[in-house]
């Protein structure tokens, strides 16, 4: 059989948690029984200690009885402080292939709420968007935009731009020519400068606490990203 | 048929608003439309003055809207220029005594007795600019090549546009010089930002000041830069819209080009 090449009960640190691996097929007062060698041996460690009951892969539903009375067991006998199921690898374990189940077809389920604008913001307008703002022309001086993620503007930026409004900092304000006259970035606020080349792509992120531009060809932020994902 | 109204406007103050509505009107005077230039900037007018016709009023655009005296008595015929027309504006009234409704009423009235009606718009956003472009067709926007006034020309543009009128732009007080050594905006810098058709461009000109100062038009001065520029703009305006465009540039003898031809070899 297999169960005897398992022993009926492991237990290692794992973390700030005790692993406790247990064979769900043997009845529970020999698992009872078991436990309590290794607990003896911990002694006051495993007073408060957290505990994982680790029940093998299978079953894992019809285990959840065993692990609730081998828990109120050792909360009893040892004074532990908690059990739980092992949960976090298992979600680990999954993680990449989740991932690409998104690259294949996820995209096409995601609702944008990013608002694409085309034409020329005029001094005295102002646009307001509850997520991305994407404006695919030019942005003059007395213009205004507001978004509460990134603003991207694929033309010249030269006037207020205010993006992760009230308080996101992980957004972003890219354009391809960089001339603003002020950017706000969540709570950051930072004056345009006058030199500003302007020739190249530009972005602009929080940093340390300061807004910081950097060219886009070469600091692009999304880069090192490990895998295309929904922002 | 019935006339257009061209409304002149800028945003800004002092570009040259009022000069190129009476240099416009007289141009297209001369061109042998019926012209009325109409002062829209009720309680500081002075279209009157850099038409030269100030000791001439004795009805205003007020006093046709309350009923006080009809259009042609308001109307000061121009002297000098057949068919051309002011309506002067009030001195003791404000731009709150109008609305746009009085305007579009009064426009449809000029639109059945002239050809054009060109309406110099007040500087600002408030009730006179209100009122101006409520009743206009067309629009011309002036604009200098000054930072400031190509913000606020901006602006305008856009509430132009709400108003669902296209406008042109003229580039005004150009100095080819200070473009060249790169101290001034050049009109392809101004076209850039602002991204509305051109009409013209005028080069700075000191004899403006001496024909508005004076009153008397521009245009008539055969020299004048400015003046011919004015002319051209008016052909465009009316009738002649692919009239190319010129840029004001230095006038170099041709003893400098052969010095600076040489100069360079050496």
């Amino acid at each position: 059989m297999n169960h005897n090449e398992d022993p009926p009960v492991k237990l290692k640190g794992v973390g700030d948690s005790l692993w406790v691996a247990v064979n769900p097929s043997l009845p529970i007062e020999q698992l009872k029984k078991e436990l309590i060698k290794p607990f003896e041996r911990l002694k006051h460690l495993a007073i408060n200690a957290r505990v994982i009951i680790d029940t093998g892969k299978d079953d894992q539903e019809n285990n959840d009885q065993l692990i609730e009375t081998l828990g109120s067991y050792l909360k009893a006998e040892f004074q532990v402080g908690h059990v739980t199921k092992p949960t976090p690898p298992k979600r680990s374990v999954n993680r990449n292939r989740i991932r690409q189940q998104d690259m294949g077809n996820a995209w096409h389920h995601y609702r944008n709420d990013g608002l694409l604008i085309a034409g020329r913001v005029r001094s005295g307008q102002k646009i307001q968007a509850k997520k991305h703002l994407i404006i695919l022309g030019d942005l003059n001086p007395g213009a205004e935009v507001i978004a509460g993620g990134d603003i991207i503007i694929l033309g010249c930026l030269q006037g207020k731009a205010s993006a992760g409004q009230p308080d996101n900092e992980n957004a972003i304000i890219m354009a391809l020519e960089f001339k603003p006259t002020q950017i706000q970035i969540g709570g950051f606020v930072a004056a345009g400068i006058a030199d500003s080349s302007g020739n190249q792509p530009e972005f602009a992120s929080v940093e340390d606490n300061a807004i910081v531009v950097d060219d886009y060809v070469k600091g692009n932020p999304f880069r090192r990203l490990a895998w295309p994902e929904v922002r | 048929m019935d006339g257009k109204v061209i409304v002149v406007t800028s945003g800004k103050g002092g570009v040259g608003k009022t000069t190129i509505s009476a240099s416009l009107g007289a141009a297209l005077a001369m061109q042998g439309k019926r012209v009325a230039v109409v002062d829209m900037d009720i309680g500081l007018r002075n279209l009157d003055v850099v038409m030269g016709l100030e000791n001439r009023i004795v009805f205003n655009i007020v006093d046709i809207i309350k009923g006080k005296c009809k259009i042609k008595q308001a109307a000061i015929k121009d002297r000098r220029i057949d068919n051309l027309y002011l309506i002067p504006a009030s001195q003791s009234d404000d731009k709150d005594t109008i609305k746009p409704e009085n305007m579009i009423w009064l426009t449809n009235k000029l639109r059945k007795e002239f050809d054009v009606t060109l309406l110099d718009c007040p500087a600002g956003i408030e009730q006179g600019f209100k009122n101006s472009i409520a009743a206009a067709d067309e629009a011309v926007v002036v604009c200098t090549p000054e930072v400031s006034a190509v913000r606020d020309a901006d602006r305008i543009i856009g509430l132009l546009y709400a108003q669902s009128i296209t406008p042109k732009l003229i580039v005004n007080r150009i100095v080819p010089k200070m473009v060249e050594s790169g101290d001034m905006l050049s009109h392809e810098d101004v076209v850039e930002v602002l991204s509305i058709d051109l009409i013209g461009l005028i080069e700075m000109d000191d004899r403006v000041v001496v024909a508005t100062n004076t009153g008397t038009p521009l245009i008539l001065q055969e020299d004048s830069k400015a003046g011919m520029a004015m002319q051209r703009i008016a052909l465009r305006l009316d009738g002649h819209p692919d009239l190319p465009i010129e840029n004001p540039m230095i006038q170099k003898s041709f003893w400098k080009k052969l010095g600076s031809k040489f100069s360079r070899k050496n």
